[in-house]
């Protein structure tokens, strides 16, 4: 049993340690400010948007209403176009997803600091990236639709510009994360620079450019749903065209149909990367 | 008095501990001794019921442990401290932190799990806190983070956290194999100074024959899962050494620390 400390011997560790009993009364003071301050900023901005209770309320009635006008879901009689649709999204994804993370792979080795480009070069083709990422797939189907005309090679080239960027720096991370002893290791066999990346590097991010290739294939699966909504192709077209005449029951339908298919794509995709992963 | 009655584990085809049966009495510090692979590892780990044993029983004081769920479990796990070959401390935590963590199970009232979850300790507990840190000389670390110390350093802060458990048993698993020989001596001088001064039972794992020797009042000598030597350190002579693993003292323990766990296991 330890023995329990007399309120003298607190008092002495207290003195000794004080950091060790809690924070400093200014800092203390500071924290508590910038808390104030904080839920002050909050309550502001709910007071801007009019955000109340009534309203959130309301909003529910209105939500509850609809959900009752999609019981039953119906395919109604234009289901093939449904499922044209559908297809359509999930192409436009892969094909996407596709393009995006093959043309990342250069552009990753290139922005990756260990790698081939140093200084000014890497730290603009960095910014480079930064700047495309800012901008969300949406917006770009919306300048490719003016660009190509409507249809899925708008919806393709939206998420293969918004893609590229963002998987190229999660490749330049990962190669950059890379153990380099197993680099040393192929280096000191004699291999020149491309063959040591060949063998030194690749082997150890292709596991997870793939992963994370995977993993954005999956996501825009749901984004390319929204994208026919500005008119790229796909299933979004069908959804918004069937919100505006409010036949709700088969948005319904639609609805379950893409929860359907992004949780058949989760579940292989899943297992694709386990076997990727796990198989290093 | 700890006593194990035919504990047994396995593991697919191989069986880890092979019916182990042992008495410790209170306050003894006991080496156990055995090639990596032999089931010390795992015959500690089930005592703290880390692993559950495939069969036999643990018995703590006439208590059952083996049937222990829920509350009863962790206060079991609270009264048999666990010190890890590799610490096991969370490392992006400060030290103080690391050891008040020894006290999580110990504070009682309806509030103690939110004020935990706030990290709201009370200047009772830090200064025992405190008080641990320094015996072990590292009352000026307590606000560093875990992984800015040492090994040696972070084995002592774990044995500070395990000493604010107010512990029955300290079970040690490989505590210096991850060390160098002087960090070594001050944690095996640190584990031996808890067993005389608070009386605390120490059942530690050690390939190392000479530590187990120069420290534990009794060593157990483990080979494939079962006890094949039960005694003092005195008789634990190079020759039994030999009679026992078929090789000599210095040979063992190269191979002790040389061996992979799961090669030994598996042969």
């Amino acid at each position: 049993m330890l023995p329990t400390p007399t309120r003298e011997e607190i008092a002495r560790w207290r003195a000794r340690h004080p950091r060790a009993f809690g924070r400093p009364p200014l800092e203390r003071l500071v924290f508590a400010l910038a808390a104030s301050a904080f839920l002050a900023w909050l309550g502001w901005a709910l007071w801007l948007f009019d955000i109340t209770p009534a309203r959130i309320w309301n909003g529910l009635a209105g939500l509850g209403t609809i959900i009752v006008l999609m019981i039953p879901p119906s395919p109604g009689e234009l289901w093939t176009d449904i499922l044209w649709g559908l297809a359509e999204s999930v192409a436009m994804a892969f094909l996407g997803t596709f393009l995006a993370a093959v043309v990342a792979v250069p552009l990753g080795f290139l922005g990756a600091d260990n790698m081939l480009l140093r200084g000014w070069a890497r730290f603009s083709l960095r910014r480079v990236f930064d700047g495309l990422r800012g901008i969300d797939s949406l917006i770009w189907a919306l300048a490719y639709v003016r660009a190509v005309g409507l249809g899925p090679l708008a919806g393709v080239l939206a998420i293969f510009t918004a893609d590229v960027a963002v998987l190229a720096k999660l490749y330049a991370e990962a190669i950059e994360n890379v153990e380099k002893r197993q680099v040393e290791g192929v280096t000191a066999a004699g291999a020149k620079r491309s063959l040591a990346v060949r063998f030194g590097v690749l082997p150890q991010v292709l596991p997870v450019m793939l992963a994370q290739a995977l993993y954005f294939f999956e996501s825009n699966t749901r984004s390319a749903a929204i994208l026919g909504v500005v008119g790229a192709g796909g299933i979004g077209l069908q959804l918004s065209e069937r919100i505006r005449v409010r036949h709700w029951d088969e948005v319904a339908f639609i609805i379950i149909l893409m929860v359907l298919t992004v949780a058949a794509i989760d579940f292989l995709s899943a297992r694709l990367r386990r076997r990727l992963i796990g198989a290093r | 008095m700890l006593e194990l009655e035919s504990l047994t584990r396995r593991f697919g085809a191989v069986t880890a501990v092979d019916h182990v049966s042992l008495k410790v009495p209170a306050g003894q510090m006991v080496g156990i001794i055995g090639r990596s692979g032999a089931g010390k590892s795992t015959l500690l780990r089930m005592i703290n019921r880390l692993q559950e044993p495939s069969s036999g029983r643990i018995l703590f004081e006439g208590q059952d442990i083996t049937a222990l769920r829920g509350a009863a479990l962790r206060d079991w796990r609270t009264s048999c401290a666990m010190i890890f070959q590799q610490f096991n401390l969370v490392q992006r935590l400060d030290v103080l932190t690391n050891v008040l963590i020894g006290r999580l199970n110990r504070r009682r009232g309806p509030l103690s799990t939110l004020t935990s979850m706030l990290k709201l300790f009370t200047a009772e507990e830090r200064a025992m806190a405190l008080a641990a840190l320094d015996r072990f000389d590292l009352v000026d670390q307590a606000l560093q983070r875990a992984e800015t110390l040492s090994g040696g350093q972070q084995q002592r802060v774990a044995i500070a956290r395990a000493l604010l458990q107010e512990p029955r048993i300290i079970l040690a698993d490989e505590p210096i194999a991850s060390l160098d020989p002087r960090n070594s001596r001050v944690v095996m001088d640190a584990l031996r100074d808890v067993n005389r001064r608070d009386g605390i039972t120490v059942l530690c794992n050690l390939h190392h024959l000479d530590t187990a020797r120069q420290y534990c009042d009794r060593i157990v000598a483990m080979q494939q899962g079962r006890i094949v030597f039960d005694g003092p350190p005195a008789a634990l002579t190079p020759a039994r050494v030999e009679e026992i693993y078929g090789v000599s003292e210095e040979e063992f323990e190269e191979q002790a620390r040389s061996v992979p766990a799961g090669l030994v296991a598996a042969a």
